[in-house]
């Protein structure tokens, strides 16, 4: 499907998943503290190595100085007190995790048929396997069956941490530590669900698998915490969805994301990112602290980030790269639109270590009303890395008058046969553009969606088909109205 | 089918007035040229005719079968069937010609009751377009003239006036920049666009593409001001003698007003 | 011994020094005081500060400084250091003070003022009271407030409404060598008025192989139609630590023109700034460093467009040898209602070592939304490709690497218009290529 039909379907500019579903909740206490920690744990029934892991964390995060500072972002710090780190839905009969779809609360299946997600087996998308994850537990994985006979797990990590204790206790915090930063070892401490992912080797995934995040419960923050492992020789294509409904008060979402590729192997994650971003006023919205890190631990291994971060109030997030193995590939390309008083300061960390390693990033910011977009980016060779290269393009395009565009990016070389290249430019959308694709018959406002487009198009390839669709509808909603 | 009428046009930014009482008919069927030297005033009428918003009507009308068109949009007169190959063609990267083309030719269809081509269809009538200014499928694929050569650029122009079937089509200075081929193919074109019920305006500097368009009309434009018409002639006779020896002609007009 | 690391001691002793101080400005003696205020209201730098991460100042804070007056000049012949072209248009400052004997302003205009700032006729004392200082927007930065607190000598160019001067002014100033290590700041004040032209050479040498500490401040002041051409050479001795800070004001229609070239220092920092301050002005901020062995070298440069119509261009390229260090920090603002900036940034570096280290950091801050900046940064070696074409050419591959080095560095200083300044540069740049090629592991 091109941007024809894309623009075709775009429906008011408004937010389209802000609605809340009435469902009822098990108690759990707001705040944070040791106890909590515990009860967490307790609650999801876990091993006490990891309840041992969130402990640690919650040790180191106490010690810490508090948020970082150094993001070009200004908002009101969250009250770590008032949030609830866990927030469960109440079961039939005292059952920990539903057995089948009869289990769940149909308006919990009516949520995500609503965002477009249907989990009933009958109308179930094909080709793709979908864990849906509501607040802090994973509802129900698809497909998990013809998943198992290829060999690859995919599962909520709370089921991992069950089922495959090994896979996650020699994985979990090997590439994001516990307390790499504020917002990891909170995670690491209070982590409530997300996905968990394992590819044997010499496999290659036969469908798309993808995670739907949904925040429904306005007390509640969300912690997920998502485990990729490829194995030499595999391959894995992952996407993550995310909505939220929308609220006066903001929510926390502060994920912590390993992927972890051996040799030969490949990792594509793909992100579409629509939490609510707040109203004209700036009044609520989602807090989105992430922190998604890979691990071409293996020569020849690839990992490739494509996200297109439209949603949130506040986005802090660098989906990086180390790139161990020789010969890796670390690849990143976002596009990140933010409108009315949005603030986004994203980009991404490529740490070249191997030999003749290289990394692409493509990042193309937008910015409207009176918004913020930042992208703040890291490209490190080291002095073994011979023949490394990065090539880094940073395009900005600002869209009226009030909002503003920067760009970080901190280049470190200590390689004499290492190549970097880093460019950056600022446009906007022409009036002369504008005006040549009226003359061709367009309206004013799909000629900027078209603009902006063509713009992101270099990112919106990277998509999956699926999300691709999905992406240039949101960024045609996303924009409406914002010129003239 | 247009009609303008008295028409003054000033600049919006800082009112400098650029068209000074231009009167043209133009009917279905006919082939006309503007001619003029530079800052004459004639790509101005042009944008004007299009609906570019940096320049401001302060007098006269433009009517469209009849219908002034003064408050319609662009992409609106671009609907009613108007076309403007622009002098300097805008470059859009990363939208695709095919999908700009798609577009528009989908809107305009909806807007004119024609009936819009599914993705196939709309493949197979494009590719028999690309014929007509001999052009290569790949041409199809690339970005709206990002990194197109001037006469590329050019070319484009007339394949998207193929494509979208304006009833009509002023076309700014498309013979600038091309080189002699170039310039027979995009001539030819043209001349294999033109018809029955639609009608050509080109609006050129120089006579030299005229060897392979025949107008039926041929207008000299000097100081904002349609100074002399006439046929094919008159572009024979401003080759030979240059736009001097109509000067007198413009002040003398120019005067015959403020009297 | 003042003792820069201890702050408090060492401040103390420069308040005890601060009767000593000359000048006969009551102006200056105010100025003076309150940068002792600043100097003690902030704190030196370290790794913390986003503005210092990338380097160590350990070099500076690792030794006692006594302030240059308290040293013994010996001074060798320096007459082969003047510009010919400057000849009886230069001010000389040796150790951070005139000196009379080797300055010459004879060259210029009698309307053009070239001075000591300390001494100065009553009108140029009266330019100077009300522009001094006035121009540093260095808020917080404790090196400009020591450079204010030791206010002594300094430079004075005053170019009168619509003069245009066409003899270049070199402003030379000499370190000498000594056995302790000894700080020593200096001050430029240039003011173009309307419609007026000057080209400076800012030159600081050193003649010894010593370690001192020397803290430069020059502030230009651009008025309408002012044309700016702002050489700045360091050449100082490889031990020397040299901080350094030049902001420059430019009017409606003004031009401002520098060049940095850093050669010297074993730990250097250049922090250009350059404000507009009204519509469509023009700017530009080239610059060059060469270092090898283990230099450091830092330049950390905003370019700050606050109203609309600006053309500025930035090309700063380094060559890296041995285990040197270089830091680009590279900030281009453009304001609000900015509209119709161009904008272009570039910083290519040559790594041609092992252990050598870049650091670039080309930073946009844009919320303007009519406006073209594009900015670039590369690290690489010499391309193979063409290497092997100058070699297929006949030349052997030191020749090439030396000739491929030199067309590198080139580029930045072809514009430079005093003819001997760049003759001067052209030795530097072919005796560092040949220098870093016999170096290299």
């Amino acid at each position: 499907m091109s941007e024809t039909e894309a623009l075709e379907s775009m429906v008011g500019g408004e937010y389209k998943y802000g609605f809340t579903t009435d469902v009822e909740y098990e108690d759990f206490p707001a705040g944070i503290n040791e106890d909590i920690v515990r009860e967490i744990s307790r609650r999801k029934d876990e091993p006490q190595w990891v309840l041992d892991f969130r402990l640690e964390a919650f040790e180191k995060w106490k010690q810490m100085d508090g948020e970082p500072d150094w993001p070009n972002i200004e908002y009101e710090k969250p009250k770590f007190d008032e949030i609830q780190y866990y927030s469960s839905t109440k079961k039939k009969d005292g059952q920990k995790k539903p057995e089948s779809l009869d289990d769940i609360d149909p308006q919990i299946l009516e949520t995500y048929e609503k965002l477009g997600i249907p989990l009933q087996e009958q109308k179930q998308l094909q080709g793709i396997a979908v864990d849906a994850v509501f607040d802090s537990e994973s509802i129900f994985t698809t497909f998990k069956e013809k998943l198992g006979d290829a060999g690859v797990i995919f599962c909520s990590i709370s089921e991992a941490i069950q089922d495959y204790p090994e896979l996650v206790k020699k994985y979990l915090g090997s590439v994001v530590p516990k307390g790499d930063n504020f917002y990891a070892a909170l995670n690491s401490a209070v982590f409530s669900d997300g996905s968990f992912v394992y590819v044997p080797k010499d496999t290659v995934c036969p469908m798309e698998l993808s995670t739907y995040f949904r925040i429904n419960n306005m007390q509640s923050g969300q912690f997920e915490r998502t485990l990729i492992i490829c194995e030499d020789n595999s391959h894995v294509s992952y996407l993550e969805g995310c909505t939220a409904p929308m609220f006066q008060e903001n929510q926390l979402h502060a994920a912590v994301v390993e992927l972890v590729a051996h040799e030969n192997a490949e990792i594509k994650y793909s992100t579409i990112q629509n939490w609510y971003s707040g109203d004209e006023k700036g009044q609520g919205g989602i807090f989105n602290f992430v922190t998604k890190r890979g691990h071409c631990r293996g020569d020849n291994s690839k990992i490739s980030w494509t996200q297109v971060e439209t949603g949130s109030a506040i986005t802090w997030k660098y989906p990086s790269v180390i790139l161990q193995g020789d010969g890796s590939i670390g690849e990143f390309f976002s596009v990140a639109v933010t409108n009315n008083r949005q603030q986004a300061d994203t980009g991404t960390k490529m740490i070249h270590v191997g030999k003749n390693t290289k990394s692409t990033i493509i990042s193309k910011g937008i910015s409207a009303g009176e918004s913020n977009n930042s992208y703040r980016g890291l490209v490190k060779i080291s002095p073994r890395a011979d023949g490394a290269q990065n090539y880094s393009v940073c395009d900005s395009m600002l869209i009226g008058q009030t909002c503003g565009a920067h760009t970080f990016p901190y280049i470190e070389s200590a390689n004499p046969t290492a190549k970097v290249e880093h460019e950056a430019s600022t446009s906007r959308v022409g009036e002369d553009q504008i005006f040549y694709l009226q003359q061709r018959g367009m309206d004013e406002d799909d000629a900027i969606s078209l603009i902006v487009n063509g713009f992101c198009k270099e990112v919106l390839k990277e998509l999956p088909m699926e999300f691709a669709v999905e992406a240039d509808k949101l960024l045609g909603i996303k924009l409406e109205g914002s010129v003239g | 089918m247009l009609e303008i009428k008295n028409l003054h046009v000033v600049v919006e930014e800082d009112g400098t007035e650029i068209l000074k009482g231009v009167n043209l008919k133009i009917n279905e069927g006919e082939i006309h040229a503007i001619m003029g030297p530079n800052g004459s005033g004639k790509s101005t009428l042009a944008k004007v005719v299009a609906g570019h918003e940096a320049y401001e009507i302060t007098d006269g009308d433009i009517l469209f079968e009849g219908e002034s068109i003064l408050e319609l949009d662009p992409d609106e007169r671009a609907h009613l069937g108007l076309f403007l190959a622009f002098q300097y063609p805008v470059e859009v990267p990363g939208v695709t010609n095919k999908t700009l083309l798609r577009e528009a030719y989908n809107t305009i269809a909806k807007e004119r009751g024609r009936e819009e081509l599914d993705p196939l269809e709309f493949e197979d009538y494009v590719h028999e377009r690309l014929d007509i200014v001999e052009m290569k499928p790949e041409f199809l694929d690339r970005s709206i003239n990002a990194g197109f050569s001037g006469g590329e650029k050019k070319r484009n122009e007339i394949f998207q006036m193929a494509v979208l079937d304006p009833k009509i089509s002023f076309l700014d200075e498309t013979d600038s920049g091309l080189d002699i081929d170039a310039l027979k193919i995009v001539s030819k074109g043209i001349n294999h666009l033109a018809g029955e019920n639609n009608a050509i305006c080109l609006v050129t500097h120089y006579q030299r593409i005229l060897d392979y368009i025949v107008p039926d009309f041929v207008h000299v434009m000097l100081d904002g001001k349609i100074v002399k018409s006439g046929d094919k002639k008159l572009a024979v006779e401003l080759e030979e003698k240059g736009y001097d020896w109509l000067n007198d002609l413009a002040s003398v007009s120019v005067n015959g007003e403020q009297k | 011994m003042p003792d820069i690391k201890k702050q408090d001691t060492f401040l103390s002793d420069l308040l005890a020094k601060e009767t000593s101080l000359n000048g006969k400005s009551t102006a200056i003696k105010k100025l003076r005081q309150k940068g002792l205020e600043d100097v003690q209201k902030t704190s030196f730098p370290g790794r913390k500060d986003e503005d210092w991460r990338f380097i160590s100042l350990r070099e500076l804070y690792s030794d006692s400084y006594i302030p240059a007056s308290q040293i013994e000049v010996t001074l060798p012949d320096i007459s082969e250091l003047f510009i010919e072209e400057s000849k009886n248009a230069r001010l000389v400052f040796v150790n951070g003070r005139f000196s009379a004997d080797y300055s010459s302003t004879d060259a210029l205009p009698e309307e053009v003022t070239l001075g000591n700032i300390a001494d100065l006729s009553a009108d140029g004392e009266a330019l100077v009271d009300k522009h001094l200082n006035a121009y540093g927007d260095f808020e917080d930065d404790i090196f400009s407030s020591f450079n204010t607190a030791m206010l002594q000598d300094g430079a004075f160019i005053h170019v009168p409404k619509g003069m245009k001067v066409d003899t270049p002014v070199q402003l030379l100033f000499v370190q000498t060598d000594a056995d302790e290590p000894y700080f020593t700041t200096s001050r430029c004040l240039i003011l173009a008025e309307e419609d007026s032209e000057i080209t400076v050479v800012e030159d600081h040498v050193g003649v010894g192989e010593n370690k001192y500490f020397s803290l430069p401040v020059v502030e230009v002041n651009l008025e309408r139609g002012a044309y700016v051409k702002h050489t700045k050479i360091q050449r100082e001795s490889m031990q020397a630590i040299h901080i350094a800070r030049t902001a420059a004001h430019l009017k409606q229609h003004s031009n401002y023109e520098s060049y940095t070239i850093t050669i010297g220092a074993k730990l250097s920092r250049n922090e250009p700034r350059i404000t507009q301050l009204e519509e469509e002005v023009e700017f530009t901020v080239d610059g060059l460093v060469l270092i090898d062995g283990d230099q450091v070298s830092d330049t950390h440069s905003v370019m700050d467009h606050r109203f609309s119509h600006c053309e500025s261009h930035q090309l700063h390229k380094c060559v890296i040898n041995g285990k040197a260090h270089s830091v680009f920090n590279g900030k281009i603002f453009v304001r609000k209602d900015a509209q119709k900036i161009d904008s272009f940034q570039e910083n290519r570096n040559l790594l041609l070592s092992r252990k050598g280290l870049v650091n670039t950091k080309p930073q946009l801050e844009i919320f303007a939304d009519d406006v073209v900046c594009t900015h670039g940064a590369t690290i690489g070696h010499l391309e193979e490709d063409e290497v092997f074409y100058l070699k297929s050419r006949g030349l052997n591959d030191h020749q090439a690497r030396e000739l491929l080095t030199y067309a590198f560095a080139l580029e930045t200083i072809e514009n430079i218009t005093v003819d001997s300044v760049q003759e001067l540069l052209v030795d530097e740049v072919h005796n560092y290529t040949s220098r870093t090629l016999q170096n290299q592991d």
